[in-house]
Formats: structure tokens, sequence, C-alpha cells
């Protein structure tokens, strides 16, 4: 490639932030021109983000399209984190001038001093620097290497671990496969939470015991329901396959067919997270139903109507909560059920991302490979989590 | 008065917690091992125990991981936060990878020239034959051999005789054969037999037929650049596996690698296949099962391809390696456990209490002294399949980098042939392409 | 992980037992909580019989108590060590969870009772660690934990995970709903952030705090990638780690000891559970109904 090429890059990244950051601030009234200024040094300072560690490496002409189109892309995310949080920043610094009532919850009563609060978050923000931030940016250090334990070297390699992912069936199969157990868990597990909840919410006679019975299954641990469950579907000596062959007479190869394996990872997460899903219906249904009795225009509809007119949406930011910590749950915990319980098998019928990054990571000891498939799920994670947040503050709406 | 009771007091503690801190200097010698069960975990600890009682100098200490693909991890692990033990086994498939780390040390490097350590004569020429050679590498006598074994086949002669057959099959030709009959009984089992989907099996079926597993004299001349994995032997055998699934005759866990062992014991066990084919090592474990539920197990040569002829099989199971850098006291107590462990009586117990093969010329006479192998002929089937092999390229076994990993992308191929439709060509074609491509990342970064 | 914080939202605002429900009480609604109680609890129970059998016992489903719980207990005890993973495990977790809770009041009290530069710059540094699960994480954090000479000590299993942004917006919001009152009123008595947090906060806040304990401990309990990654032999491990070596490879896994094992492991968590439910249902806004 050329040298000027980098400079290229820039300069239509600059242009680009400083096109956008002027019509946003025109649309609050503030110099455009200000906004092309600080836009255009955003843009250019985002592109460079993943550009110049990389080292340009995407547009080298030996390099095939794939890795450009990855490159572009890359481009256009380091400059959507630069940009976009230089714009909301201003726009609240903005926002707060003009009205400056806002913020500053909770301000009364505070203590004086600045000193003590940093030596009572010094703690939590060292560890939180040491083993959260800096292992996730050496992640994608790790994503553009070839790197072995024990190996002689490690190479330098662009970014062929993220565009090897496209062509690699494993891996793409493994994507359906974790949205599809996700999915299965959220759906089953939450229309059995629910159900559920909806006989043991009620103030009658024992309650508390029943809810105790119900929700402990909540302090096992993923390993041991994969354990648990290893027995229970185990072709010889299962006692499910022995309940199904005197009943209905029929056996279902839990653990070797693959149509049926991912079922059983989904029944032995359904079973451990059915106890946590429960407890937040029944503290959703006990606010719901004061709230049904303070409205009394339901008065005559049916037990089915009331439940889905009045009852189901008022349920729903519960549930939008539950469906993402078990979305959560199905990504992450799931990994040690499977561990134990199929080992990703059979036909990879149960490998999801997680227990993929295990195998290709530390079985395989393939650690470049390992490191951009977590990048692929931690932008999975932060979509998740973006909604979460949307999420919570319906909750806070709703709740207080 | 008081003051000096005091003193004697407080002296008479201090006294008490230095003498122990002398007493027990102890020198750590911790050994880790692929196996948990009472029989083999808990044989290696008795050792351990008794070699400390001789020896109160050294603390060794047997650890058990659950199968030979995690200890082979952890130990990668454990060389990154240099906390590696003084011994540990690594499995055939290895050696490679041990080569080229440098985590080891050979064990003639080590011995040197000294013809005993602590007392413990040093002889290897004690080891049999084919033992010896298969540990020596690059002339050098480099792990020490322990569980040494055979893929070998068991049959449940009751269910066998009941259907007429008399022997147990020793062709593929002969197990569909033998299948039909068994498959046609009233008390017919479930399925007729089963294998672990492990890469040792598969190695050893194209072995038989004396194919290569990869390039440059299976990794032996030079070292290898390609895997051949997808010839002639390897569809001859995913074809035959597919159909023996196809006829319902075999029995497919789903289980892949080290997870896959225990599956076939527990279908053996309960009669839920009439034959298997097992590792050598399990011999006690399958014959016994068999005495205590009432059906005769006999053991037999790994059935081959009647189209191709049997050219041999190859030595499996792990050994015992040597870290490097050790202290002296740590290799030398190391060496020594080692060295006892192979000892002519417990060379000769390990091997009846499992089935592995009795690795010393010592151990064999003395077995062959007390009529064992008379009296338990399952127990020499490993032995004699080895000794009338045919030492080729193909039966010596491949020496490749990242061959766990390149394992499991072999025992993926044989699922996917199993439980999908798709030809077998087109699956070991692409099973080809995957492990060429692992190990052509693995030679990147370690070939000199 | 970020699941606690919804509790606070639903107030335990109301006393009186809610007379109109959605379904009457009846003997049926008695009978299918039963039922679904057995279900639900079955496959524990299940374990537990088990636990006491052989391979053979279990493979004839004989459904009564066996007698091989001698047998099972020695080899999970003594042929697998499974007294020590415990031990470790239970060391880990009681300090994590003492830890974590310590550092989540203390954050929460700085950044509720106190004003400084870069408050929300703080904020969202924390914040955004919710996004950054350990899981995907590790191998990174291994060479990091590795680098610093961690490796194979209990350190790496602890200091990594006492910071929790969970707990700290935990704490956040719920000294957030305490009125300003109280405070104005110790800093009039003279009293200094601690005092006020161990005297006023901390007593106020039980059941969240409560409620934390049993999350964390239950997450640190069950913690299973990060301990088999950067913990190499027994010495150190932990429970969760440990009970691989009763599934075991060279062998059909033996159910007896495998479950006992299972059970013996299920035990510490349950038992917080239980002990601490009261303060778990309440930190949820749940058991004010008798």
């Amino acid at each position: 490639m050329t040298a000027q090429a980098p400079l290229l890059i820039h300069v239509i990244a600059a242009l680009i932030g400083a096109v956008y950051l002027a019509w946003r601030f025109q649309r609050i009234q503030v110099s455009p021109a200000l906004g092309g200024m600080i836009g255009a040094a955003a843009g250019a300072v985002g592109s460079a983000i993943f550009m110049l560690p990389l080292n340009y490496c995407t547009f080298e002409s030996e390099r095939s399209l794939i890795d450009a189109v990855f490159g572009v892309l890359l481009i256009g995310i380091g400059m959507a984190l630069v940009v976009l949080p230089v714009d909301a920043l201003i726009r609240s610094v903005v926002m707060r001038r003009r009205n400056p009532n806002m913020g500053g919850t909770a301000q009364a009563g505070a203590f004086k001093g600045w000193l003590l609060p940093i030596v009572f978050l010094a703690p939590t923000l060292i560890v939180l620097t040491l083993f959260l931030y800096y292992p996730s940016l050496d992640t994608f250090r790790l994503s553009t290497l070839l790197a072995r334990l024990g190996a002689r070297r490690t190479l330098f390699v662009c970014v062929d671990n993220f565009t090897s992912l496209v062509s690699d069936g494993d891996y793409l199969n493994s994507f359906v496969i974790t949205i599809f157990i996700s999915a299965a868990i959220v759906v089953l597990g939450l229309a059995l939470a629910l159900g559920i909840a909806l006989l043991a919410y009620q103030p009658i006679k024992g309650a508390r015991i029943y809810r105790t019975l119900l929700i402990w299954p909540y302090a096992i641990s993923p390993v041991v329901a994969g354990v648990i469950f290893l027995l229970l579907f185990n072709p010889t000596g299962g006692i499910v396959n022995y309940a199904l062959d005197n009943v209905f007479g029929i056996k279902i190869g839990w653990l070797n067919d693959p149509t049926a394996a991912p079922w059983a990872v989904i029944i032995a997460s359904v079973w451990k997270s059915l106890g946590y899903n429960i407890l937040f219906y029944i503290a959703g249904l006990q606010n719901v139903s004061k709230d049904i009795r303070e409205a009394a225009s339901i008065d005559g509809a049916n037990v089915a109507q009331r439940f889905f007119s009045v009852v189901l949406p008022l349920l729903s930011p519960i549930t939008f909560f539950l469906v993402i910590t078990n979305m959560t749950y199905a990504f992450f915990e799931t990994f040690g059920t499977i561990d134990y319980l199929t080992g990703g098998g059979p036909l990879n019928s149960t490998s999801t991302l997680m227990y993929n990054i295990y195998e290709v990571g530390i079985t395989n000891n393939d650690l470049g490979k390992a490191a951009a498939q977590s990048i692929v799920l931690f932008a999975l994670v932060i979509g998740l989590t973006v909604v979460q947040f949307r999420t919570s503050g319906n909750r806070v709406n709703y709740g207080a | 008065m008081r003051k000096s009771f005091l003193f004697v007091v407080l002296a008479a503690m201090l006294a008490l917690a230095v003498i122990p801190a002398f007493a027990q200097e102890t020198v750590d010698v911790p050994v880790w091992i692929a196996f948990t069960d009472e029989n083999r975990l808990g044989w290696a600890q008795d050792r351990a125990v008794e070699y400390n009682e001789m020896f109160p100098q050294y603390n060794v200490t047997v650890e058990g991981y659950a199968n030979y693909e995690e200890l082979f991890a952890s130990t990668a692990l454990a060389a990154e936060q240099g906390t590696l033990p003084a011994v540990v086994q690594y499995f055939e498939v290895a050696t490679q990878d041990a080569r080229d780390s440098g985590y080891f040390k050979p064990i003639a490097e080590a011995i040197g020239d000294r013809t005993d350590i602590n007392g413990i004569a040093v002889n290897f020429d004690d080891f049999v034959g084919p033992v010896r050679e298969y540990y020596t590498i690059d002339g050098v006598f480099t792990s020490m051999p322990w569980n040494t074994s055979s893929a070998i086949y068991f049959s449940n002669m009751t269910i066998l005789d009941a259907a007429g057959v008399d022997t147990p099959p020793t062709t593929w030709a002969e197990i569909d054969a033998a299948c039909e009959l068994v498959m046609a009984l009233e008390t017919a089992p479930e399925y007729c037999w089963t294998f672990p989907n492990h890469g040792w099996f598969f190695e050893q079926w194209i072995a038989q037929q004396d194919e290569q597993f990869a390039n440059n004299g299976n990794g032996r001349e030079e070292r290898a650049t390609e895997v051949s994995i997808n010839n002639d032997g390897s569809v001859a055998l995913l074809t035959f596996l597919d159909e023996q699934l196809a006829k319902g005759y075999l029995y497919y866990s789903g289980a892949q690698g080290g997870d896959s062992w225990g599956t076939v014991d527990q279908a053996f066990s309960t009669q839920q296949v009439a034959m298997a084919a097992y590792s050598s090592s399990d011999t006690a474990t399958y014959t016994n099962v068999g005495t205590d539920n009432g059906f005769e197990v006999v053991a037999s040569f790994l059935p081959y391809n009647e189209v191709t002829g049997w050219t041999g099989n190859l030595i499996g199971g792990a050994s015992l390696w040597l870290v490097d850098g050790l202290s002296t006291e740590v290799e030398d107590g190391a060496l020594g456990f080692l060295l006892s462990i192979n000892s002519t009586e417990n060379a000769a117990a390990w091997h009846q209490l499992t089935g592995y093969i009795a690795v010393t010329t010592s151990a064999n006479e003395l077995l062959t002294e007390q009529g064992w192998f008379e009296e338990n002929p399952n127990f020499s089937v490993a032995a004699d399949q080895l000794a009338q092999s045919t030492i080729t390229t193909a039966t010596s076994g491949a020496i490749i980098g990242a061959f766990p990993s390149i394992r499991s992308v072999v025992t993926q191929a044989v699922d996917t042939a199993l439980l999908t439709d798709e030809p077998v060509a087109d699956v070991l074609a692409a099973a080809q392409e995957d492990a060429n491509t692992v190990l052509e990342e693995y030679n990147l970064l370690n070939a000199e | 992980m970020a699941t606690t914080t919804a509790s606070e939202t639903y107030p335990a605002d109301y006393v009186e037992p809610v007379r109109r429900t959605l379904l009457p009480e009846r003997w049926y609604i008695h009978a299918a909580l039963w039922v679904i109680c057995l279900i639900v609890g079955f496959p524990l129970f299940y374990a537990v019989l088990v636990a006491t059998q052989n391979n053979s016992n279990v493979y004839a489903y004989q459904f009564l108590p066996g007698d091989q719980f001698e047998n099972n207990w020695n080899i999970v005890m003594n042929l697998a060590n499974l007294g020590n993973y415990m031990l470790n495990s239970i060391f880990i977790t009681v300090l994590v969870t003492a830890g974590k809770t310590i550092l989540s009041l203390l954050a929460g009290l700085a950044f509720v009772y106190f004003r400084f530069p870069g408050k929300w710059i703080v904020f969202g540094f924390v914040l955004v660690t919710l996004m950054m699960p350990t899981e995907i994480l590790v191998i990174a954090l291994f060479r990091f934990v590795n680098s610093i000479g961690w490796g194979n000590n209990y350190l790496a299993l602890i200091v990594p995970f006492i910071a929790s942004a969970t707990g700290a917006f935990l704490f956040r919001q719920h000294f957030a709903n305490i009125p300003a009152e109280l405070s104005e009123a110790a800093q009039l008595d003279g009293a200094n952030p601690l005092t006020f947090l161990i005297r006023v906060l901390i007593p106020m806040s039980m059941n969240t705090i409560g409620a934390l304990v049993v999350i964390q401990f239950v997450y640190v309990w069950n913690m299973y990638l990060w301990p088999a990654l950067i913990i190499q032999g027994q010495e150190r491990q932990v429970v969760q780690v440990g009970l691989r070596t009763l599934v075991g490879a060279d062998v059909g896994i033996s159910f007896g000891p495998l479950m006992l094992g299972a059970v013996i492991a299920s035990l510490p968590p349950v038992i917080i559970f239980v002990l601490l439910q009261k303060q778990f249902m309440s930190g949820f806004a749940l058991g004010r109904d008798k």
C-alpha cells in the first residue's frame, strides 16, 4: 500500500466526523463550526483506534477483500466509539448549563471532602482496572496473534482470526446453537416460572414452605446440574428413559442424538434457573395483584381475560429483565452444565459460543482464535447490556 | 517463679514447633496422572506411600486428572505459570508437543551414567523390545513406560455362543456376520457392538491397513507437515462403521475423546452390546465384569479390514515424563519413584490389576512362572498382538504437532460420518483440510 | 450479575394480606404446588438416593437406599480428596463474599454521600464493567495473573473478584432511597462517614446485605472455568473443578461417588440460602405476607 493511504483514511474519517457533529450541534443550537472542529478531531482519533495498533494491515495489497471490508468496519466502530460519547458528553454539558436543576440527585446530606470517597472507591477501581479493563484490552491484542502456550514464537496475523470465523462452519453452527439453546431456556424457563409463580404467590397457608421448596435450585451450581442430569439422562441406568420407556414405550438419545442433546442441556438449565425466575415472578405478581386491587375497572373480567389483558402487560418489565438475565445465563453459565453433561457433542450440537471458546483456546491451545471469538461474544453481550439498561430505566419508572 | 515457668512453657512450645519442622524436611515430588479410579489412581498412590516409607526424605504425592486431554491442557497452563510438578503422565500423541515445548528432560539424560538411584537399579535393557523402542526418541530413552497398551476386542461369549458364533470375529466382515446372528436372537441385546470414538481407534484401524497418518514417514523422518487422514483405509473404515450403525449393529454413544471410554464400559458391562473394541488397559475390568454378572468375556485381536489384510497394531497408552529444570533432590526423588514403579513386582502387579502390558522382561518371566497367562488368556492378547505386528512406518504410529487437536478433528469427522448423511469421502476431505490448518499453524509457531 | 438491582424497585410497601387474588384458594392449588415441588426436588432427591448405591443398583433402577454409602464416602473423601476441595471453596467463597460486601458498601457510600470531581466518570467506569463477564476474558486474565506471579495461588481466586459493580449499584440504589435527613443529623452529631456507615446505614441495610451475600456466595461457589484454568494440582483447587476427578475417564462413571460428591458440593450454598432466606426474600420484597 502507498504511504498516503493511512493519511487518506484519517482525512475521510475527520470529514465524516466533522459533518456529523456539525449537524448535531446545529440541532441543539450550538455553533456548527465548533461542532465541525471537534468532530474532525474525534473522527480522526476514532479511525486511528484500531488502525494504529493494526498498522493498517487490513488494507495491504496482498490481503483479501474481506479483510479490507473488515478494516472499514473497524474504522467505523472506532469512530463511533469516540464520536458518539463526545457528542453525548457535550450535549449533556450544554443541557445542564441551560437547565441547572437537572442531575445532582441524592446530593442532599453529602459529606464534605473529596479524598475520602476516592479512598473508599480506590480498591474497587484498582481491581476493576487490573482484572477487567486490562485483560479486555489484552484480549484485543491477542486476537491479532497466532499464539499457543509453550510455543517458540507468536505471529501477527492481522484480522485473520476474525475473518476466518465467517467461513468457519463449526463456528457459525455454534452461533445458531447458542441462539437456539438460549431462546429455549428463556421461553421455557419463563413460561414455567410464571405458571408456578401464579400458584405460589398467593398468601395461602404454607406459602413460605412452598416458596423455599421451589426456589432452592437457585443455590445449585451449573456443574452440579450437569452432573445430576448426566445421571438422569444416561443411556444406561438413566431414569428419564426408564420412565419414558415404561409409560410411552420410547427412548430418547439424550446424550447421543444431536437433536435431543440440546434439550438435555436446556432441561438441566431450566431446572437450575427455575427458582430464580419463580422468585422474581412472585415478587412481580405480588405488586401486580396490589395494582389490580386498586384498579376497579377490571371487575367482571374472567381469569383468563384478566391474566392476558392486565397481568401480563403489568409483568412485562420484570419479564424483560428476566429475559436478559436468562440470556446471560444461557450464554455463560451453561458452560459448566455442558462440560459435564455432553462435552459439546454429539455432532457439536451443544457446543455453544462459550464452550467453543474453551475448546479452541484451552483444549486446542489456539489463543488468538479464542480471543477473536471472545470479542465477538463481547459484542453480543454489549448489545444485551444496552437492552438491559434501557429496560432498567423502565423498571425504575415502574417500581419507584 | 511464675515468670520462669511461663518461660519454660514458651520455650517448650517453640521447641515443639521447630522439631517437626526439622523432622519434616522432606522433598516434595508431585506426580500428575490421568487416572481417577480406585484401581489405578489408588494403586499409584499406594506405591507413593510405599516409596515414601522406604525413602523418608521424599514426599511423593500422586494427583489424578479426569483424562489425558485435560491433563495435557493443564500441563501447558502449569508450564505457563511455572508450576509444573516433577512428573507428568503424557499420552503417546503428545510426543511432538513434548519435544517442542521443552517442558521435559529425557530420563536417560537425567540418569546419566549412574547405575542406580538411591540404590534402585537402573536397567533399561529389562524393558521388552517394542516398548523400549517406542519410548526411545531421537536415540534417547525419553520417558518412563508405565501404562502401555494396545487396542483389542472384547466379546461377550455367552451371547455369541447363544447366537451360534464360536469364536470372536477377527475381521470386519466377521463382525458383520456375527452381528447378524446376534441381533436375530430372541434375547438379542440392544445393539451388537460398540467402540470408543477416540482418535486412537481411527489410528489403529488405518495402521492395520498399513496407511500412514502423516507425511515425512509418519513424522518420524522429519517434522510432519501434512496429515493424510483422507486415504483408502479411512474411507473403508468410516464406510464400514456407517453401515454397521445403519444396520442397527453399532452402538455409538456420541461421546468423543476422553469422554468416550466410560460410555463403552457402561454399554458392555450392562450387556447392552455383545462386543466392544477397547483398550487392553481394562482387560481386568472387562473380564471381571463378566465373572461378576454371569457372562464369559473373551479378549481377541482388534478385527481388521479383510480386504487389505492385517499389518499390525500401534502401541498406545501414556508414559511418565520427567519435568525439566527440577532441583537435583527432586529429580532424584522422581527418578527413584519412576524406577520403583516398574520394579519386577510392581510391573507384574500393575499388569494383573489392569491389563496394561507388563513392560519388563523380568515381570513377564515372573508372571509366566506363576502360570498367570495360562490361567488368564485374555491378559496376553495385547502383548501377542504387538509381538505379531509387522513394524512399518504406519504401524510405528505418527509423531506430529498439535496431535491432540488433530485427534479431535478426527473424532468429529467420525461423529459427522456416523450421524449425518454426508458422504464419507467428503467428511474426510474436510477433516484433512482442517487438520492440516491446525498442523500448519502449529508448525509456524514451533518449527525451528 | 446485574440482577439484584431489580429487587430494590419493588418496595415491599404493603403489609396487609392480599384478599383479592387471581385464583381462589382451593385444595387443588395445594395439590398442584406439592406436585410441582416434588418434580423440582426430584433430581436432587434421586441424586441423594444414588449417593448410597453402586452402579448395579443404579442400572437396576433400585429406588431404595443402597448400602454403598460408606464405600462411596471413602472414594469421595480419600481417593478424590473432596474434603480438601471443599475447604478451599469455603475459604475463597467466604473471603470473596466478605470482601465484595465491604467494597460494595464503601463504593455505595462514596457514590451517594459525597460530591467529588469526576464522579460521573468514575460511575461510568464502574458501570461499564457490568458488560465484561470474566468468562470472556479468561485467557487474557490468565496471562495477566500469571505475569504478576499469582498463578496457582489463592490470590488469583480472590482478588479479581472482590470488586463488584453489581454490589456497588445495589447499595447505591438502596442508600439513595434512605432519607437525606439521616446523614444530615449524623453530620450534626459530628459522625464521620465510616461511623455513619456502620451505625446507621448497615443496620438499615441488613436485608440488602443478606441478599447480596446469598447472591455472591452462590456466584463465587459456582465459579468453574476460571479456577480450572488458573489453579493446577489439587492443593488449592475448588470443589466445582474437583468433581471432575469423580467423573473419571478410563472406567465408566461410578454414579454413587459422583452423586455423593455433587450433593456434598451443593450443601454450603444451600445451607447459606436456607439460613439467609428471610433476608434474601425481603431483599426481593418477598415474604411479608403470612
